[in-house]
């Protein structure tokens, strides 16, 4: 079936608006494997509609107004990151939070810059070819990422209920309620 | 010709075309040899270069 550029934006618009709602829910409902899930089924039904769409969905003016978002919006988060990362320093003897906070942008920052630097060297030295096979590795890697992160964070037993002292103490935040079972 | 057919022989979209006529977007070599050869005329008498 050949799609037009309207009926597939159209279709687009729709699916990213079912996927936030399903995220949003799921997130709610402390699920996270039905976000990964949909995430990786979102990503390849939109790729198959793609490789039915009659017309040129992304050209070279395209590539090139995003390479320059891209590159300001990159400069301007790390710049608001560092900033509020300082801030929150400064603040962190009133809350240990504030901490955990500056740290998690700061990583944050570099971890994106570091990316950027990596993608940049690749789009400047590797052949077509490769880059897509590059390309497609990366996008695995991400999703195995995922995978990994839900599935530790699923069995990890960071939230849960702990006996201690003879009394039920949540760790995290537990889905279920206080054991029935006596704590020993 | 329309934008729009133009776009598809060179394999852009109609926008690009418009920026394009509008001065506001360089083509790359490519893309001025494609229109340049959809229109059956040469890059130099297609486009100005300052």
């Amino acid at each position: 079936m050949e799609l037009t550029l309207k009926q597939y934006n159209i279709i687009r618009i729709i699916t990213v608006i079912l996927l936030s709602v399903m995220f949003s829910q799921a997130i709610i409902f402390r699920n996270f494997w039905i976000p990964m899930i949909l995430l990786v089924v979102g990503s390849l039904f939109l790729m198959l509609l793609r490789k039915n769409v009659k017309g040129v969905l992304v050209d070279e003016r395209d590539y090139a107004t995003g390479g320059k978002a891209a590159l300001l919006a990159m400069q301007i988060w790390s710049f608001i990151a560092v900033v509020i990362m300082f801030a929150l320093l400064t603040l962190s003897d009133k809350s240990p939070v504030y901490q955990a906070v500056a740290m998690t942008l700061s990583f944050s920052v570099c971890a994106f810059m570091l990316l950027y630097s990596v993608i940049y060297r690749y789009y400047n030295r590797i052949s077509i070819l490769d880059k897509r096979l590059i390309l497609a590795a990366f996008v695995l890697a991400i999703f195995i990422a995922i995978f990994v992160v839900g599935a530790l964070r699923s069995f990890s037993g960071e939230d849960n209920w702990i006996c201690q002292n003879g009394q039920w103490v949540s760790h995290g935040h537990p889905d279920s309620s206080v054991p029935t079972q006596e704590c020993k | 010709m329309t934008q729009e057919e133009l776009a598809e022989k060179a394999g852009v979209r109609r926008e690009t075309i418009v920026f394009l006529e509008q001065g506001k977007y360089n083509p790359s070599l490519n893309l001025a040899h494609q229109i340049a050869k959809t229109l059956k005329t040469t890059i130099d008498k297609l486009f100005i270069f300052d």
